[in-house]
């Protein structure tokens, strides 16, 4: 999405065709009713084909409708799942140096064939600030900030200390997250 | 002398019918939705029975219930009886004034003249201007009964603001009443049967100065300052709440209608379709003698009259919410230093071009 900056003229004498009042005001409405005609077209065209992209109203119908967080959206720090059915991490404690609030602990081990692994991986989510270090310190891709912001609130702190079990999210599902982390390190300027 | 009777009573029903049950809990609806749709929002949409919302159409059924229900509330030091009269008083003549607008022809049903207008009067735009200005009775009651210094601030404004503006309105139309050479609506109207004989094509400037002062007259914005919800609370019906708070905005709404229905009978050919005349169309329906021609023709021109109204409601509706208000000081210089001067201008150029044959008599 491109962003383009509008120069305002202000603080200048109006000229008799602007004082006259007319032209200014016919202006002034073509410019709401090209937005109402182009906010009516879009509304029907929504209303066709059930696509909300085709809604040119930004208006999201909250509960109804889920809110998708742009993609450098830090929500909850959740641990990679890969493929193989195993968590990337290999219990480094990088991310346990790197965090602020100190809010990872993690109790490393090792599988029979020597790779390490997190036997217990607690993220205190009372303490997490959101920071995003976890993920940036992170040389294996094993802690990603996820775009879940749903839940993060109880009445129990206990119930807010969050244990691997809870934070192990499939790799497909991160995927878009993980692609813009490398090209943020990498320096490309591709979104 | 029955049938005479009967015609009366229908069109009276007709008139009441759409302006209350209609056009004005419809307008509610079209402020909140148009306004909501031109600032890329939403607009009222969470009111709904069984699941269906309607687009928003029952926000207008939840208000009416909620404020027939509500306390009616009047303060410490009213007037009492003032305070009561003064919705009524500021809704009645916006009805009554609709009583001299043509919505139809004439026609022949069964050896019966109808006259579709409740009364033709041969002064109808003296009528309407005269009625239109009673409106600010109500206005200025509301605010002096109160006993509120914001309700008062309100009427003083609207009483300025209102008897200014009639000034103006009453002579941005003599221009258009010299070149048809009538008061009576009803003539104005018969007078336009070709596009080229519409008001608004010598009278444009007349359009304009007259579209300006009625919404002036009507204190919606840009000339609300009578209101101005950031200054004076809610102006002059500050203290009225439940049914009578309805009334004012009935009032404002059946104005915009009036508003509306006179600009398209003076103006933009009332019932009369671009490029068929009414003898044209009852004779494509077969005949000035049958009277389902004439019907047909009835139903086609009622159709045209308020397709053509409901078009500039929605002028009427992009341009209170395009323009912000005005400054008081600049509602009066507008209205006095510019608006009557322009009008007085206009007079004479129509005069002079009438008087050398430059602009067509009619």
């Amino acid at each position: 999405m491109a962003t383009t900056i509008k120069k305002v003229r202000r603080n200048v004498t109006l000229t008799l065709w602007e004082q006259s009042y007319v032209p200014e005001v016919l202006r002034g409405m073509f410019i709401t009713l090209k937005h109402f005609f182009v906010n009516l077209r879009g509304l029907a065209l929504e209303l066709v084909t059930g696509d909300r992209r085709d809604r040119k109203i930004s208006t999201i119908y909250y509960p109804e409708e889920p809110v998708i967080p742009p993609i450098a959206y830090r929500g909850r720090p959740v641990l990679v799942l890969g493929a193989d059915g195993k968590e990337k991490c290999v219990a480094c404690g990088l991310c346990e140096a790197a965090c602020p609030p100190q809010c990872i602990s993690i109790v490393g081990g090792e599988r029979g064939d020597g790779e390490r692994y997190p036997v217990r991986y607690t993220l205190d989510g009372t303490r997490c600030i959101f920071c995003g270090r976890c993920e940036e310190a992170c040389p294996k891709e094993a802690i990603v900030m996820s775009d879940d912001w749903s839940g993060l609130c109880g009445y129990d702190r206990s119930k807010m200390i969050y244990e691997k079990e809870n934070l192990l999210v499939p790799e497909a599902r991160l995927a878009r997250r993980m692609a813009f982390m490398r090209d943020k390190a990498f320096g490309k300027d591709r979104y | 002398m029955t049938a005479a009777l009967v015609e009366t009573a229908l069109k009276i029903a007709f008139v009441f019918g759409l302006n209350l049950s209609v056009f004005a809990p419809i307008l509610g609806w079209v402020e909140r939705k148009q306004s909501a749709v031109m600032q890329d929002r939403i607009g009222a949409n969470r009111a709904d029975i069984l699941g269906f919302t309607i687009i928003g159409l029952f926000h207008t059924m939840s208000d009416t219930i909620k404020l027939v229900f509500k306390e009616d509330f009047i303060p410490r030091g009213a007037d009492r009886i003032m305070h009561t009269a003064a919705p009524a008083l500021a809704l009645i003549p916006a009805l009554v004034a609709f009583t001299v607008i043509p919505f139809g022809g004439k026609y022949m049903l069964w050896g019966h003249q109808v006259n579709l207008v409740v009364a033709d009067l041969d002064v109808g735009v003296l009528f309407v201007f005269a009625i239109s200005s009673l409106a600010a009775y109500g206005v200025v009651l509301a605010g002096w009964s109160s006993n509120n210094n914001w309700s008062f601030l309100g009427g003083l404004r609207a009483a300025a603001q209102m008897f200014s503006y009639e000034v103006a309105m009453g002579l941005t139309i003599m221009g258009l009443v010299m070149y048809y050479q009538s008061l009576s609506l009803v003539t104005i109207v018969a007078k336009q049967d070709s596009l080229l004989h519409w008001g608004i094509v010598w009278h444009w400037p007349a359009f304009i100065l007259y579209f300006t002062c009625a919404i002036a007259e009507n204190k919606r914005t840009p000339f609300d300052a009578p209101e101005a919800e950031s200054e004076l609370v809610a102006g002059y019906f500050t203290e009225y709440s439940g049914m009578k708070f309805i009334m004012f905005w009935m009032a404002e709404f059946v104005e915009v209608v009036t508003i509306a229905a006179l600009c398209v009978v003076m103006f933009f050919g009332g019932h009369h379709l671009p490029f068929i005349t009414d003898a044209g169309l009852i004779d494509a329906f077969g005949g000035t003698g049958s009277a389902i021609a004439n019907l047909l023709a009835m139903a086609i021109h009622i159709v045209t009259f308020i397709l053509k109204v409901i078009v500039l409601i929605f002028f009427q509706m992009t341009i209170r919410w395009t323009l912000p208000r005005f400054r008081y000081d600049h509602v009066m210089a507008l209205g006095w230093k510019m608006v009557l001067p322009a009008s007085l201008i206009w007079i004479f150029i129509v005069a002079v071009a009438l008087l050398t044959g430059a602009m067509p008599r009619l």
